[in-house]
């Protein structure tokens, strides 16, 4: 057999014979081998010859395109080697123009219509699918003629390609594919929409949802576009758009999946990978021009490769997920390996998205768990204000001195009581809300504050300033602030300890300071460790999520706290 | 007799004085601090002997200064709200845990128990805080095999062999220790468990033989009760 005979042979066939190579390996992926098995199992053997196309006269050319506006003949011979006699017969012809086609001389079927003498071409679309009738099928010797015309195109250096099957394989071999891709199309569709809505109606807007709606949704597309094809006869005119949109929808995806990843893992320098990412993808693009299925091929190899980094700096990190990612990156690449491009790909793909869909679970219920943690929270601080009052020390104490003043002056122990009673029912009317009015909370403290002065037979002073009557602040805050500065202050030996509360309103923040003017007490531990702050930063925490300031530290009057609000960002 | 009295309180404050004042008429002095630092300080200026501590004094947990009065040489009586470590308090060696709120019938018993010459009810004292070079050390009671009265301060003897001075007098210690503990002469404190037989020494000297064959003298006054209580 002539060299041009196994060229074309390799230019053919070498998409069935790499499937007839690799079936061997296939039982790793049970869903394709169904699919590959029905596609690759060839009942049919044949050999062909080189094809030729010519006008009429003169020498032979290599391609249609190059023959100008008259019409080409192209003779295909063919060598029916073997095939199974009860299926029909069918040819697949691949090829750009408007063409008839004719099997030993008997016409089969048009695409599209031929330029003739006034009227324009009618294109016909790439790949078309004739039944040979059965008196024809004969095994031996066949010629293919095909009578055409190409426009359009010409530049293109595309022959005619025949390839005889059995015509119900060839036609169910579309069905096939199209039944799994449509129905991962389906699947990252449904997800598209779902994470679309998802961060609609977020009140967080996370931009990684989005981000993954938007793959989810290019992948869709991509995978329509890619197929396409088998149900819609697109006009050989057209036939390099398609390829160009799956290019571009490629490049996209290529682009973002990294970027996810990236968002994912919290990476550092985003755009630093991004521009690199994206001058490797146009150098792609650039170096591989019109070599379509080569360039959307390197695209997702830089996108597997850029996304392998991120997923190994994740999990060097020991970033939750990373191993995932990385193990479903490289099991892409396994199957990258073993399946030829065009379901290799896809596959990839889908491993790749379905390692993003897990980490985005994990991310989902990280959040969960977060809001599980605040409503815990919450109800811990509810308790811990519950608690403030009947802590044995404050109880007990409290209950000392007010015998003590009941036995030595009966009227002040009723004043005692009262202002103890007075303290109890605001503590019980604030314990299960998350903001009250700044007056409830000062009234709050002034109770303390006389209770307290029972105790410690101290005088306490209260100031305030520039109050404003309609701000809320979350409960026993100030109460808190003032506890801790009975507790670390200095008995004066004359005068009172004064608690002195200013508010102050700018524009993008609010202020509240707390100055306790006293000598403080040297205290071995560090007083801003303590419980108290503690509830006081979960509290601001609470209501104000990251946006509050607190700062509490000894001054020179004594000791000076500051709480700022800022408005939300 | 001093007594120190460290309480943040004022109100509280006056009135554990006023009643300690009533329960020791005249004889006692007393002084008043309001923080753990004067109160320190007010013990290493002058010697004391009672101290009544709070346990939470501003804040600052009671714990470590609890350590360091008890290996001193005075009694410390808590008077506290956090009833919850009244069991610590005892295991490290205090007389008595007075709980707030108290009345005086509470805090005298706790003062009988200061004044009163014989040996109390033993209640769950564990460790004895020994002070060494500047750090306060426990010594575990289990560990201990006797002790011995050596003027102001007493020696512990361990079952290890190891000897550790305490700064309480034979008279405190025996007022704290559990009953498992024995005094068997002016001079000797006895570890029940490590008592082997009775020894009666020619010119009708008494003696107890240890379980590690130590020989330790029995007052005259102690046999009758020990022998009694051998059987």
């Amino acid at each position: 057999m002539s060299t041009a005979l196994r060229a074309f042979e390799m230019h053919f066939f070498i998409r069935y014979l790499s499937y007839l190579y690799l079936m061997y390996r296939f039982l790793l992926f049970i869903a394709f081998l169904l699919l590959l098995f029905t596609s690759c199992k060839q009942d049919i053997d044949y050999s062909e010859s080189k094809p030729e196309y010519w006008t009429g006269k003169g020498t032979p050319l290599e391609y249609p395109g190059k023959i100008g506006d008259s019409a080409f003949h192209a003779k295909l011979g063919l060598k029916l080697l073997k095939r199974n006699k009860s299926e029909p017969l069918g040819l697949q012809v691949n090829g750009f123009g408007a063409f008839k086609v004719y099997w030993d001389g008997v016409y089969l079927g048009t695409n599209g219509r031929m330029a003739g003498s006034g009227q324009p071409e009618i294109p016909g679309t790439e790949t078309t699918y004739y039944q040979i009738p059965e008196k024809f099928s004969n095994l031996g010797e066949h010629v293919v003629t095909v009578v055409g015309t190409q426009s359009e195109l010409r530049d293109s250096y595309r022959g005619i390609d025949i390839k005889p099957e059995s015509y119900l394989r060839m036609l169910r071999f579309p069905l096939i594919i199209m039944s799994f891709m449509n129905l991962m199309a389906g699947a990252f569709l449904i997800a598209a929409i779902y994470y679309f809505f998802l961060y609609l109606n977020s009140s967080h807007r996370q931009a990684a949802v989005l981000l993954f709606g938007i793959i989810c949704l290019l992948f869709f597309i991509l995978l329509i576009m890619e197929y396409v094809k088998f149900y819609i006869d697109i006009p050989y005119t057209q036939f390099y758009t398609r390829l160009e949109i799956v290019g571009w929808l490629t490049f996209a995806i290529s682009m973002l999946v990294p970027w996810y990843f990236m968002l994912q893992f919290g990476f550092e320098k985003k755009r630093l990978i991004l521009l690199l990412l994206f001058v490797t993808l146009i150098a792609i693009y650039i170096l591989n021009y019109h070599h379509y299925d080569i360039t959307a091929m390197r695209f997702s190899y830089a996108m597997w490769f850029a996304a392998l980094v991120i997923a190994a700096s994740a999990v060097f990190r020991k970033i939750k997920g990373g191993l995932i990612v990385l193990a479903g990156l490289l099991a892409s690449a396994i199957v990258n390996y073993f399946l030829v491009y065009d379901f290799g790909l896809f596959i990839t793909f889908t491993i790749i998205v379905l390692s993003m869909l897990y980490l985005h679970t994990i991310r989902t219920k990280a959040i969960e768990e977060a809001h599980d943690a605040s409503l815990l929270l919450s109800s811990r601080l509810q308790l811990e204000l519950l608690k403030k009052n009947i802590q044995p020390h404050f109880l007990r104490n409290t209950l000392t001195s007010l015998i003590d003043w009941v036995e030595e002056s009966p009227q002040q122990g009723v004043v005692f009581i009262r202002a103890l009673a007075d303290e109890f029912d605001i503590m019980n009317s604030i314990s299960e809300v998350t903001l009250i009015p700044i007056r409830q909370e000062i009234e709050l403290c002034r109770k303390h504050l006389e209770v307290m002065s029972f105790r410690k037979e101290v005088c306490y002073d209260w100031q305030e300033n520039n109050i404003e009557e309609n701000e809320s602040i979350p409960p026993a805050i100030l109460h808190t602030i003032i506890e801790n500065g009975i507790t670390h202050s200095l008995t004066p030996s004359e005068g009172c300890i004064c608690f002195s509360l200013n508010f102050r309103k700018e524009v993008t923040y609010k202020e509240y300071t707390l100055l306790t003017k006293a000598k403080n007490r040297q205290t071995r531990k560090d007083r801003s460790t303590g419980t108290g702050f503690k509830y006081i930063k979960a509290r601001l925490n609470e209501s104000y999520g990251d946006n509050w300031h607190f700062e509490s530290h000894a001054v020179e009057q004594g000791w000076l706290t500051i709480i700022k609000i800022f408005d939300k960002k | 007799m001093k007594i120190l009295i460290i309480e943040d309180e004022a109100r509280i404050a006056k009135r554990i004085e006023r009643m300690t004042r009533d329960f020791f008429d005249k004889e006692a002095q007393i002084l008043l601090c309001d923080s753990v630092e004067n109160g320190s300080n007010a013990i290493e200026s002058q010697p004391i002997d009672l101290l009544l501590l709070d346990l939470n004094l501003n804040g600052e947990d009671g714990f470590d200064v609890l350590q360091s009065v008890v290996a001193k040489s005075f009694q410390t009586i808590i008077i506290s709200a956090y009833t919850e470590k009244a069991i610590t308090a005892f295991a490290y060696g205090v007389l008595d845990f007075v709980p707030k709120p108290f009345d005086v019938i509470r805090l005298s018993q706790a003062f009988e128990r200061f004044t009163k010459p014989e040996k109390q009810s033993g209640r769950d004292l564990q460790f004895l805080a020994v002070k060494k070079a500047k750090v306060i050390k426990l010594i575990d009671i289990k560990d201990i095999r006797y002790i011995k009265g050596a003027g102001i301060y007493t020696e512990l003897h361990l079952s290890d062999g190891r000897m550790e001075l305490h700064d309480k007098s034979l008279e405190s210690l025996e007022k704290l220790l559990p009953p498992s503990f024995e005094r068997i002469h002016k001079s000797y404190i006895l570890c029940w468990y490590e008592a082997d037989k009775l020894v009666v020494e020619a010119g009708g000297k008494y003696s107890m033989l240890l379980k590690n064959a130590e020989l330790l003298p029995v007052g005259r006054s102690k046999y009758k009760e020990l022998r009694h209580k051998m059987i």
